[in-house]
């Protein structure tokens, strides 16, 4: 569904990532771990489009998506939740949603969307006309989820769903984030919590230096020595 | 107060300001309303690209400037003024685009500052190429009715409040003011950036060129160059921030507000009247970010809060007719 061919990107001078290549087939949960700046970021905002690859290819259902701008590869199916949720603060959080389904194949099933959107996060319909900057940080991570899910995405890029959130908001989101794949979206996921990622995860990549330097299947990650020494805490 | 209320509100005002120069036989009041709607519309068109689309545009005197060029030339040459001052605005459009489309590349000040340099530029060349007066012809002044110029100024002033108002609550309007939240998140919800932008600066250089075609239909004579002056532009500005930046009504109260306290201070300590706005402005923008419309919404805010706190009273003394006896 989604291949990554040997990408390099730079942000200016400064290259962030090397050769990468990974892959995402349909229904697949991929998890990439790694530390701070190892470029895991840098992989999804390129997939998402906001940064370009300076050289490789991103194929997505065979299409080239390298010289595609962002707002035209949300239609193609890919949405991003970008790290640290990006809503738009002074908008409702209907305002947020309708600005997810902005491109033209998700308009029309909008309210369809929206009905399931506010199925899987029933609060944010009791607080649709709430501006998003008054949320906490948790109903803010549900926004930029179901601002995501208004696009129709075949492909979710998550990254770090979990960053800053209390322990019950967290297993309550990664329930989510299982809940949409079992209907058939596919999940690249980013995250530091890398055991409760590794769990849910069919296949995962190891992101080191702007490198892919590691690959294997969730399970076999958890037992993986280097895996379980770097990212696991040594359990 | 509910949309049908503002709705009855406006209509209200807009028939009293319609007749104000049927009961009012002053020149300076008519001229004094004139300039108040003029920076209504030039104020609000700067709020459609420099609010909702948070872009700050110090080069809004230019497209001000080009239409006061075209409207004067067209109209000069024996085009009816309304025909001239939309062709003044559509210039304008073309002239901004021309100018947008590299200026958008840059971002937050840098975008400010190279606005600023190429109305500067446009100023500076104006007054080179031309640095004469332009004088109404003699038959132009005989026939001259400023009634007629007050109800073009009207007309115009609500149209732009109008078309901003329908602009904002478009889907479009929602991509612009998304753009202006988060860049980022807007592309990658399907916002083109660029796109949202340009629509932006074309609306709102569309009605500065019209605007400035009312200026060239209004004045009887000025230097080429004078509607091309900065301070057209951080009038419009400083207008928008004191009313309040980004919202509907802002520019329309800032614009009667600063017009008045302008002419005001204008008489009474003349030209130091600018250090007065200057420290207005740097209040406003320290100590209520969201210009007179926040204070309103706070007030009200606080009336609402003392009469929740207030002990409520006997059921008896309730005025009658109002639904609350019980």
């Amino acid at each position: 569904m989604l291949e990554c061919e040997g990408i390099d990107v730079f942000y200016d001078d400064l290259q962030a990532l090397w050769g990468v290549s990974l892959s995402v087939e349909a229904g697949e949960i991929v998890a990439l771990i790694g530390s701070n700046g190892a470029g895991k970021t840098t992989i999804l905002r390129t997939i998402a489009g906001l940064s370009k690859p300076a050289k490789g290819d991103i194929k997505f259902d065979g299409v080239s998506l390298s010289k595609k701008p962002a707002y035209d590869i949300v239609d193609l199916g890919i949405a991003l939740v970008p790290e640290g949720r990006k809503l738009f603060g002074s908008m409702t959080v209907l305002e947020n949603l309708e600005l997810g389904a902005f491109t033209g194949r998700a308009r029309g099933e909008k309210n369809a969307t929206m009905k399931w959107v506010y199925e899987v996060f029933p609060l944010l319909e009791e607080r649709r006309n709430q501006t998003a900057v008054t949320l906490s940080g948790g109903q803010q991570q549900m926004l930029a989820i179901g601002r995501a899910l208004m696009s129709q995405p075949k492909l979710l890029l998550l990254d770090e769903p979990s960053l800053g959130l209390a322990p019950l908001v967290v297993q309550m989101i990664f329930d989510v984030i299982e809940q949409i794949n079992q209907r058939g979206v596919s999940v690249l996921l980013v995250e530091q919590n890398a055991h409760a990622a590794l769990e849910r995860a069919a296949r995962a990549y190891v992101v080191e230096n702007g490198r892919v330097v590691g690959h294997d299947t969730g399970q076999n990650m958890l037992r993986h020595e280097h895996v379980k020494s770097a990212y696991l805490g040594g359990v | 107060m509910s949309f049908n209320r503002k709705l009855l509100a406006t209509a209200a005002l807009i028939v009293i300001l319609a007749i104000l120069p049927l009961v009012v036989g002053r020149d300076d009041i008519i001229n004094l309303m004139f300039m108040m709607f003029l920076s209504v519309t030039l104020a609000q068109s700067w709020n459609i690209l420099g609010g909702y689309a948070g872009q700050v545009n110090l080069g809004h005197a230019a497209f001000f400037g080009v239409g006061t060029l075209v409207a004067r030339y067209l109209w000069f040459s024996g085009t009816p003024i309304y025909v001239a001052m939309l062709v003044a605005g559509l210039v304008a459009v073309i002239f901004a685009l021309i100018i947008g489309m590299p200026t958008f590349r840059l971002r937050g000040a840098y975008f400010a500052i190279g606005t600023l340099g190429v109305a500067e530029t446009v100023r500076i060349t104006v007054g080179n190429v031309l640095p004469i007066v332009t004088a109404l012809p003699s038959n132009f002044i005989v026939n001259y009715d400023l009634n007629l110029r007050y109800y073009a100024a009207l007309v115009l002033a609500v149209l732009t409040v109008l078309v901003t108002y329908w602009l904002v609550n478009s889907r479009t309007g929602l991509g612009i003011v998304a753009v202006r939240e988060d860049e980022d998140a807007g592309e990658a919800s399907g916002v083109s950036a660029l796109k949202h932008k340009l629509i932006a600066l074309a609306v709102s250089s569309f009605f500065a060129g019209v605007a400035g075609g009312l200026f060239a239909f209004y004045h009887v004579s000025y230097y080429y160059q004078f509607p091309f002056a900065p301070n057209w532009t951080f009038d419009a500005l400083m207008i928008t921030y004191i009313g309040g930046v980004g919202t509907l009504i802002g520019p329309v109260v800032g614009a009667f507000f600063y017009v008045t306290v302008r002419e005001w201070l204008a008489v009474s300590i003349v030209d130091a009247h600018l250090f007065v706005f200057g420290a207005i402005f740097i209040c406003v923008v320290l100590l209520l970010p969201g210009g007179l419309v926040e204070a309103w919404t706070k007030m009200q805010r606080v009336r609402l809060l003392s009469r929740l706190l207030r002990p409520t009273p006997p059921v008896k003394s309730v005025v009658k007719g109002r639904g609350e006896q019980t």
